[in-house]
């Protein structure tokens, strides 16, 4: 179809984008500029556009069309026209929702080809046409959760004030969980929530199937939620299952799930599910008396305490499956193993096969993770608390509401321990604004929390409204009447943090491992944090907690726009290279410069382990919603044994809640060698087709995925042993 | 020789996972070495140099502040060229609670009787065969005084020390069968097996890194394989034997091995 301009006072036809050519009417602009705006009050509570007001813009829009003398016209360009015309009359509000998200072509060419700084945000995405999709749909979601959440809080968002994690899902997933197994082996799985488009499976009744439950659980889950999967106290939930098994069966059992974990490669985009299971030795005193549920039903007369040499074998099978690791003979990245460390585990001999196979993990691969229950802030024996995820920790004291019923499964009571969002700090800014005055610094940090807050109120009023309206299905399931499967208003809101460290520079002149005045401001500016965070939780009942944020692209983000709108501070703080940072700022904004994570030492410096330790271990008990303390290590081949006994010490005698030692990998893709250290061609064959493994914040990764600030960060850190 | 309080200690490594069996450790470095290996991983602190010396009451404090630590291990360079040092350092440790041991090539077997009430590890460099004309190969001095060597390695095993026998294969110059078998025949005479059987003794054949090596002729040859270690490891004749090599990612004994 073909329409002819006559006497050029007709605007050209228009091509539309839902496919069709029209002649052009100015009547279809203001009708949808008065259905469009509508949208201005439910966002922002302002008012939409009036229809002499959208006549008025329309006739101008054509008037302009008119002028520009065009031989086709699309709805875009028609509509950035009206935009345009929207701002000229400061309908800036109302130019927010009338306007089209999305990407130049030019970039999606990018993505498609793997290209680019999307290609690096997170290095667990392989490039995959999965990936490349799920990239396009991140990037449209993005740019239109900006628009539409409060304008000063995006702005603060792209100014680099704060960091709104994994803001893709703002409007539609809660961040992450850690799931109660009893739940799916009492009601049984329906992986989409209701049942209506996978099949109803009932609670499992062999251990086979319960394995393959509990793996689909993680995966549905992941569908769900922006963040990590996970299963709290998973070798104690999972033993009645395993009674009377021999190792044998242990061994296949244990291998089963950590295939399904690393095989099932459909989550997000194509990646697998970003999972973890908590790993207890025995049964820990909360669980001995409570009834076993599994085979959907509650056991009248067996309890979890029965089960205890059940759950010290699987522990001790999952973690040599883990230590033989894959075909190739490649480490399992996922599920990370949260072996629990607990007063008991060590002092008793009995579980010192746990403990060792743990360490012998460590030193050949770094995959362990250590979750210390044995300081006294982290509710010692009678509460239930986990690590997870990136670090992050969530916890139900002996006190808490409901805590007896959950344990008890009373109707189906249950524990849910999770995140609903993550906002970080960018602490060197604050620092910056201050001027360097100690009480401004204050003023500014609350400030800034204050708009972390308000994020934060705002996700959670998001997602609750999506939870109620059944929109998060897996989350919000309630089969044959039990308790939602998620408690939405359980989840932590979680300000984290940036580079402590570098606002201490700033502030004192010194790093934090430099001098005790550093260390001293570090304290004072966390504590600070928690009792905002306390005032927060008051104010609004909300669970608010503070934490050490992973930032694997935060720390880099944050520098970035530091260089950019602070740059006579930033250049003299920002760690990795500047020069070239600098150098390749126009082109790009993945450059190797970074900020300190959390109230992490630089990772570069020069300090013995104990003092790092005795440095950062302070922030532990304030940092209830999570940290971790990197052992990096450099040996190539540290003694099983020797590792296991700094193990002991840190579980023992550290604040340290969370560790895990980290052991850079080389595995040939030709001979299959696997080794440590980071060698770029294989010390067995020579080949130069190698790859380099290491953790990236919280989890392992192949080097080459990761972004240049990381990349820059690994270069960096200082090890245990230089050689 | 520095004043009587001061080392030539250019190193210090405040924490090892893999330098004493076992033990998280200290790890104290001291220059000068009588022997010139090509292999040789610290040949940079061979020579001892004035820019080497520390006080040996700074590293006295570093052992008082050590939080992590079980043991302290002093190597080298060859430490017991530095007796005097090497004694204060010892008693030091032991004071504190630490395990204490010491590398050593073996050639001064005198000053190691001396040292022996406070070790109780002891790893002896077993460089090749144990004799002259193999030893001259590898330490790359015209006299390698392997007499000594093996009366130290004697001394040791008659002690209650723990006894690591350590070789560095390196393919081409000591990894033969020949040289291994040798190796075990000879142990065994000295009493290793006995040792050994008691879980006193053990032998490590250990990967040779030729990016880590001094000589620019050993840094242009090769590393041996897993399965070449495990090969001489059971041609050995010999208990309580282990593996030191990259792909195994820490020292394992032999039987552990599955190729």
């Amino acid at each position: 179809m073909t329409e002819v301009i006559i006497n050029g006072k007709l605007p050209p036809p228009v091509r539309r984008s839902d496919g069709v050519i029209v002649p052009f009417n100015k009547d279809l602009i203001v009708k949808s500029l008065l259905k469009e705006t509508q949208l201005v009050k439910e966002l922002y509570n302002e008012r939409p556009l009036t229809e002499a007001e959208a006549r008025v813009i329309a006739d101008e829009v054509q008037d302009e069309i008119l002028g520009m003398r065009l031989k086709m016209l699309s709805g875009p360009l028609i509509r950035e026209i009206v935009n345009v015309k929207l701002l000229e009359h400061g309908f800036a509000k109302q130019r927010n929702v009338y306007t089209r998200v999305g990407m130049p072509l030019y970039e999606v060419y990018k993505i498609d080809n793997s290209d680019g700084y999307e290609s690096r945000e997170n290095a667990n995405l392989q490039p995959n046409p999965e990936t490349f999709h799920k990239k396009k749909a991140d990037f449209l979601s993005k740019e239109s959760y900006l628009l539409m959440i409060p304008s000063h809080i995006a702005d603060a968002h792209l100014r680099g004030d704060i960091h709104l994690h994994d803001l893709e899902y703002w409007g539609t997933r809660p961040f992450c969980q850690d799931w109660d197994l009893r739940y799916f082996f009492y009601y049984g799985l329906m992986p989409d929530g209701t049942g209506t488009h996978t099949s109803v499976a009932g609670p499992a009744k062999h251990a086979e199937v319960a394995i393959l439950h509990a793996a689909k659980v993680l995966g549905a889950a992941q569908t769900n939620f922006a963040g990590g999967q996970g299963f709290f106290n998973f070798t104690v939930f999972m033993a009645p299952y395993l009674k009377d098994f021999d190792a044998k069966r242990l061994h296949q059992t244990a291998q089963m799930f950590l295939y399904e974990m690393t095989q099932l490669y459909v989550a997000r985009g194509g990646q697998p599910v970003f999972s973890s299971i908590q790993i207890e030795s025995g049964v820990p005193k909360v669980w001995q008396d409570a009834p076993v549920v599994s085979h959907g039903k509650k056991w009248p007369d067996l309890r979890y305490g029965d089960l205890e040499d059940t759950v010290h074998a699987f522990a001790v099978a999952l973690l040599e499956e883990y230590l033989k690791g894959d075909a190739m003979g490649k480490m399992f990245n996922f599920p990370k193993p949260e072996v629990v460390q607990r007063a008991r585990y060590w002092d008793d001999k009995e579980f010192e096969d746990v403990m060792l196979r743990a360490a012998e993990l460590s030193a050949k691969f770094g995959s362990t993770y250590y979750d210390n229950m044995i300081p006294a802030y982290r509710g010692g024996e009678d509460g239930v608390s986990c690590f997870q995820c990136c670090a992050y920790s969530f916890s139900e004291d002996g006190k808490s509401e409901n805590f007896q019923k959950k344990v008890m499964f009373e109707d189906g009571a249950h524990f849910s321990m999770g995140g609903m969002q993550v906002v970080t700090v960018n602490l060197p800014r604050v620092a910056y604004k201050s001027g360097g005055d100690e009480a401004r610094l204050l003023e500014v940090l609350k400030s800034t929390m204050d708009i972390a807050k308000e994020a934060l109120m705002l996700k959670k009023a998001t997602i609750k409204r999506q939870f109620e309206r059944g929109l998060i299905p897996f989350a919000s399931q309630r089969p044959r009447g039990a308790p939602p499967a998620v408690d939405i208003d359980n989840l932590s809101l979680t300000i984290g943090f940036v580079g402590m460290n570098e606002l201490v520079q700033h502030m004192t002149g010194y790093e934090i491992h430099e001098d005790p005045s550093a260390q001293k401001l570090a304290l004072k500016v966390l504590i600070e944090m928690d009792k905002i965070r306390k005032s927060y939780s008051e104010e609004t009942g909300e669970k608010f907690s503070i934490a050490r944020t992973p930032a694997e692209s935060a720390a880099q983000r944050f520098a970035v726009a530091d260089l950019i709108h602070y740059p006579k501070f930033a250049r003299d703080l920002v760690k990795g290279d500047l020069e070239k940072g600098l150098s390749l700022l126009n082109e790009t904004k993945d450059v190797p410069v970074y900020y300190s994570n959390g109230a992490h030492v630089n990772v570069a410096a020069q300090l013995p382990l104990d003092q790092r330790l005795l440095i950062e271990q302070r922030f532990f008990p304030i940092l209830k919603g999570g940290d971790i303390f990197h052992v990096w290590l450099g040996e190539a081949n540290p003694d099983p044994e020797a590792l296991m006994k700094l193990n002991m010490r840190l579980a023992k005698q550290s604040w340290v809640g969370y560790w895990s030692h980290t052991k850079d990998i080389t595995v040939c893709r030709d001979c299959g060698y696997v080794g440590g250290g980071l060698n770029s061609s294989c010390p067995t064959c020579g080949s130069a087709s190698v790859r380099n493994y290491s953790r990236i914040t919280g989890y392992y990764q192949d080097v080459s995925s990761w972004n240049a600030a990381k990349r820059q960060e690994l270069k960096d850190r200082y090890r245990v042993r230089l050689s | 020789m520095g004043s009587s309080a001061e080392a030539y200690a250019p190193e210090i490594m405040p924490l090892s996972l893999c330098d004493f069996p076992g033990e998280p450790a200290i790890v104290i470095f001291f220059s000068g070495c009588n022997y010139r290996c090509g292999y040789c991983q610290n040949w940079k602190i061979r020579e001892q140099d004035r820019s080497h010396l520390t006080r040996i009451d700074r590293i006295e404090r570093l052992l008082e502040g050590g939080k992590l630590i079980n043991a302290c291990k002093v190597t080298g360079g060859e430490p017991l060229l530095q007796p005097e040092a090497l004694m204060r350092i010892a008693k030091k440790a032991k004071s504190l609670g630490y395990k204490f041991g010491i590398d050593t090539n073996g050639t001064l077997p005198e000053r190691l009787r001396g040292m022996l009430p406070m070790l109780d590890l002891v790893s002896i460099d077993v460089k090749t065969a144990l004799n002259d004309f193999e030893y001259r190969k590898v330490t790359g001095v015209d006299n390698p005084m392997v007499d000594r060597v093996i009366e130290s390695i004697r001394i040791a095993l008659a002690s209650s020390a723990f006894v690591d026998l350590r070789m560095v294969v390196i393919p081409g110059v000591n990894d033969s069968l020949e040289v291994v078998r040798s190796i075990g025949l000879d142990l065994n005479s000295m009493g290793y097996g006995e040792k050994a059987s008691a879980g006193g003794a053990s032998f490590t054949l250990v990967e040779f890194v030729p990016e880590n090596a001094g000589s620019r002729e050993y840094s242009m040859m090769r590393n041996p394989s897993v399965e070449e270690l495990a090969r001489l490891a059971r041609a050995a004749p010999l208990r309580n034997v282990r593996i030191s090599h990259r792909a195994l990612g820490y020292c394992v004994s032999v039987e552990k091995i599955q190729l």
